[in-house]
């Protein structure tokens, strides 16, 4: 097995608010190595897309780390000078974002921003970064790369517009890609496109991926590893195949069962998680799922959970779970 | 029995400017033809793009008609005054919850508005907003908050408690859980489902999300670039998809299991602009099955029994045969 | 229920420090107006030679001008003045701006564009030259002013209105009104009008000060208020001429043209994040 490219290390992350802070993140430990693709998945709130933005250093001014490293080949990236840091992004850890219209300047084509976008790619001329932009460009799927290079962002179709903000985010050849919600705002015949293409990109480039989503779908399809996050926790990690076959952490067990995709015969109702996520700016003592679940205890409420280690690469954050 | 909602060959066609009105019109919807029975529910299903709200504004008015005619409940829409006549027995959810209620206007408020705008007396406004709201499940302090202090969830379930006011016969929900989380959404689908069982509602449910009408719908009906492509009762759709759309749509969707991934992908490129409109079968530049006649010809909508029809020259190819090759 | 919200307004108005100033120094030269004969000290139009320029002193405490006349009555009474023709002008420029841009932005898209284009005609007018000609042609007094300040005034006010109006009215809340069956009246004053009146309100608001100092450059081109009427633009062209003999005048006449401009400006930015429902904090959540 690989070392880990990028591993977050008991990350602990809060968000000052008026009136008091949200803890967003609380002792948060994953790592993805070469090759692999690492899904997060959760729904909204659980903070998946505060520790995409924590691991490529770009979050809010109102965000306060309390705790912990994001470690990138063994370095901690946080404790690097603000200028060092910049030069990773970009360069060492790419971001594909779920609104592929904010991943680009209206005013200019995508040509030229590809072009730009390689600012620090030394001894290379114009010419051949703009070649190296188009051909970028064709490996992401667009059947007219020239005709796009020309283009502005909105000229483009949403799946195009993605296909280009993957193009851009490859081009520095990162060794870490963070694709937050990549396909959400897409229709699924062109989400179905996008998977594959990231799959294949995968398969050729050999980079690390990190894929942020609430979309089992997209995450069973893609990933070899999944983390499971509920209220600024992961709660349950494990391979992929073991965690929809045989998931452990009674959340990951619920979240599951609610998904109308994964429920074969036609219903009319469908099973639903009852209750909401706790207040993350006053958290109860014990396991924050503890309200919500069918098998909670006393002990549940009052005592946080532990992190049982149930075999090679899973884990889960429950009392309740068997090793 | 008489249809609830019948529609027939409606088209809407909007005009393009230019000096010398020169450029093509655009026909966003080009002759649909659905019947929605008493108590029924039917999916709309279609890529963004292919005239699914349209087509429910169409139905309430709200976008004139170029051709074809609604009837509601055995009543012809025609003017204005007809769409007039049956608002309060019908009613529209939002794809966004939130941006549908007035943002200076309380919940309470937005949720007993019906009544005032028609004129049905109410003793006590409070009373009545805390009855609509206990229906959805939301609490009776709900009543003074703002729309936008609102969850998705809870935003979701006030557009619910305003559209069934004042009991209408038909609710028409545009895409009903788009940017909801799993859990959540399984609770307003069960609650649309507890509400329908309680009042005889018939719903017209539009949405891209697959998974969502297997569960939901009786019946389906598929759209591509504004025109029907197959119809059928939902069972049968998802069991034996016969379009080709509709089978790559099917296979499309990815399933929540690791251990079915697909290997190769069922549908390529994007759905064209309208503008653009393909000649021949309008599916034929994305369609693997596509051969010459599809290039010239457009397919008409055939009639295969039990309540089924499908628009493409291939029908009888597309059963297991064609979609064991779409697969490969 | 409205009364309730009109408090939250004033309380969320109240805890912006910026907004609460706006507010003080607003009423202040409110107050200083409605009751200026019982708040002045002297007379403002009675003449005293013998007094003439005297620095401010305890029993003028803002000094006298060049007739002798009681500078800080003449300050008091000149809010009167000022503050009477910039609410009474920005007011109806505010009313017709709003009905007209909301007719422009809901009504048939044939008057939009009729109305559009009077917008713009009005406006290419430079507002000076524009004034110098209805004075030249009604003659100077406080209604020319107010008549001026009003046709200057409402394209811009109009402008604002109908593209908040336009943007709206594509709106889905605004939809699911026509779904409803709400008639267009009730889309107009319960909908629209509550969400489009809150900018407007703000940028009336903050143009008082400009009336106000329009109506103190106009009186001081001797154009505006006819002495001896005090205004704070006779005093301002007093205190001008005679600035060798009594230089505190110019000064003396400039502070409330400053505060007044300070306090309607607060009051302005305070208005627009306390009539924002999105802003206001404390509200339930």
């Amino acid at each position: 097995m690989s070392e880990a490219v990028l591993s977050v290390e008991n990350l602990s992350l809060r968000y000052r608010v008026p009136g008091g802070t949200v803890a967003a993140l609380r002792n948060v430990s994953l790592a993805v190595r070469q090759g692999e693709v690492l899904g997060i998945a959760g729904e909204s709130g659980c903070g998946k897309s505060t520790l995409a933005s924590a691991m490529i250093d770009l979050m809010g001014a109102n965000a306060e780390i309390t705790s912990g490293a994001v470690c990138l080949n063994g370095c901690d990236i946080l404790s690097l000078p603000r200028a060092e840091r910049r030069r990773l992004r970009g360069r060492e850890i790419a971001m594909v974002f779920q609104d592929p219209m904010t991943a680009f300047s209206p005013v200019l084509t995508v040509g030229a921003q590809l072009v730009d976008f390689q600012f620090n790619l030394d001894g290379v001329t114009g010419r051949e970064k703009w070649s190296r932009a188009r051909d970028m460009l064709a490996r992401v799927g667009l059947s007219d790369p020239d005709l796009a290079m020309g283009r502005f962002p909105h000229e483009l179709s949403g799946g195009m517009r993605q296909r280009a903000a993957i193009a851009a985010a490859l081009l520095m050849r990162p060794a870490v890609l963070i694709a937050d919600e990549p396909t959400t705002a897409l229709d699924v015949t062109m989400e179905a496109q996008i998977v594959h293409l990231l799959r294949e990109l995968q398969a050729d480039y050999q980079c690390a991926i990190v894929i942020v989503t609430h979309h089992l779908g997209v995450i069973a399809e893609l990933c070899d590893r999944v983390a499971v996050m509920y209220a600024g926790e992961v709660v349950e990690e494990a391979p992929v195949d073991a965690l929809y076959h045989d998931p452990r952490h009674p959340y990951t067990r619920a979240l599951l069962s609610c998904d109308p995709a994964g429920i074969e015969a036609a219903t009319g109702r469908l099973p639903a998680i009852g209750g909401r996520l706790p207040d993350l700016s006053d958290l109860p003592p014990g396991c924050t799922f503890a309200a919500r679940c069918g098998i909670a205890t006393d002990r549940c409420r009052t005592v946080p959970p532990p992190c049982v280690a149930l075999g090679p690469d899973r884990s889960a954050l429950c009392h309740e779970v068997a090793p | 029995m008489t249809a609830l909602l019948s529609i027939r060959d409606v088209s809407v066609v909007l005009p393009t400017g230019g000096w010398f009105g020169g450029a093509a019109p655009l026909n966003i919807l080009a002759g649909v033809t659905l019947d929605l029975m008493p108590g029924e529910t039917l999916g709309l299903v279609g890529e963004s793009g292919s005239g699914k709200t349209t087509l429910a504004r169409a139905i309430l008015g709200l976008q004139p008609i170029s051709a074809g005619r609604v009837r509601f409940d055995g009543r012809d829409l025609i003017h204005s005054a007809g769409f007039k006549a049956i608002r309060p027995r019908t009613a529209l959810m939002f794809q966004d919850a939130t941006a549908s209620l007035s943002p200076r206007m309380t919940v309470g408020d937005a949720v007993t508005e019906p009544f005032s705008i028609h004129g049905v007396a109410v003793r006590n406004h409070r009373d009545k907003a805390a009855e609509l709201l206990a229906e959805v499940g939301l609490p009776p302090e709900m009543a003074t908050r703002y729309p936008h202090e609102l969850s998705g969830g809870q935003a979701r379930r006030v557009g619910v408690a305003r559209a069934l006011a004042l009991k209408p016969a038909l609710v028409i929900a545009d895409e009903p859980t788009a940017g909801l989380d799993v859990s959540v959404q399984a609770e307003i689908l069960n609650l649309m489902a507890d509400l329908k069982d309680r009042h005889g509602l018939s719903y017209l449910i539009i949405t891209h999300n697959l998974a969502l009408v297997r569960h939901v719908a009786d019946r389906i009906a598929v759209l591509y670039l504004g025109r029907l492509v197959e119809t059928g009762p939902t069972r049968a759709i998802f069991a034996e998809p016969r379009h080709p759309y509709t089978q790559s749509l099917i296979a499309a969707e990815p399933k929540p299991d690791p251990r079915k991934r697909r290997a190769d992908l069922a549908i390529r490129g994007e759905i064209p602009s309208i503008l653009r409109r393909p000649k021949g079968c309008e599916f034929h530049t994305r369609c693997p099955l596509a051969e010459d006649i599809c290039r010239t010809t457009p397919p008409a909508l055939k009639e295969l029994g039990y309540g089924r029809s499908v628009r493409c020259h291939f029908t009888e190819t597309t059963t297991e045969g064609g979609r064991h090759e779409l697969e490969h | 229920m409205s009364s309730g919200g009109k408090f939250r307004v004033l309380r969320a108005l109240l805890s912006d420090p910026m907004g609460a100033l706006g507010l003080i120094l607003v009423l202040l030269f409110v107050a200083m107006a409605l009751f200026a004969p019982w708040v002045a000290p002297a007379d403002p139009i009675k003449l005293n030679v013998m007094e003439k320029f005297q620095p401010p002193s305890l029993s003028h405490l803002a000094g006298t001008d060049q007739l002798g006349r009681d500078l800080l009555s003449r300050i008091i009474f000149g809010a009167r003045t000022a503050l009477s023709i910039a609410l009474t002008s920005v007011g109806l420029a505010g009313l017709g701006g709003l009905i007209l841009g909301m007719i422009a932005g809901f009504g048939p898209r044939w008057l939009d564009a009729l109305l559009v284009l009077a917008f713009d005609s009005m406006s290419s007018l430079p507002m000076i030259m524009f004034a110098l000609a209805v004075i030249t042609i009604v003659g100077p007094g406080t209604g020319t002013l107010i008549l001026v300040v009003v046709l200057v005034s409402i394209p811009a006010y109009a402008r604002l209105i109908r593209a908040q109006t336009l943007s709206l009215a594509g709106a889905d809340f605004i939809v699911a009104e026509r779904a409803m069956g709400a008639s267009s009246a009730r889309i107009l004053f319960r909908h629209l009008l509550p969400n489009v009146v809150g900018p407007l309100v703000i940028l009336l608001s903050m143009d008082v000060p400009i009336v106000i100092m329009l109506e103190a450059g106009l009186s001081y081109l001797n154009l505006g208020v006819r002495p001896p009427t005090p205004s704070w633009g006779n005093i301002l062209y007093d205190g001008y001429t005679s600035i060798r003999a009594a230089p505190y005048m110019v000064l003396i006449a400039g502070l409330p043209l400053v505060l007044s401009t300070l306090g309607f400006t607060f009051l302005g930015e305070g208005l627009r994040d306390a009539l924002d429902p999105k802003l206001r904090r404390g509200a339930a959540r």
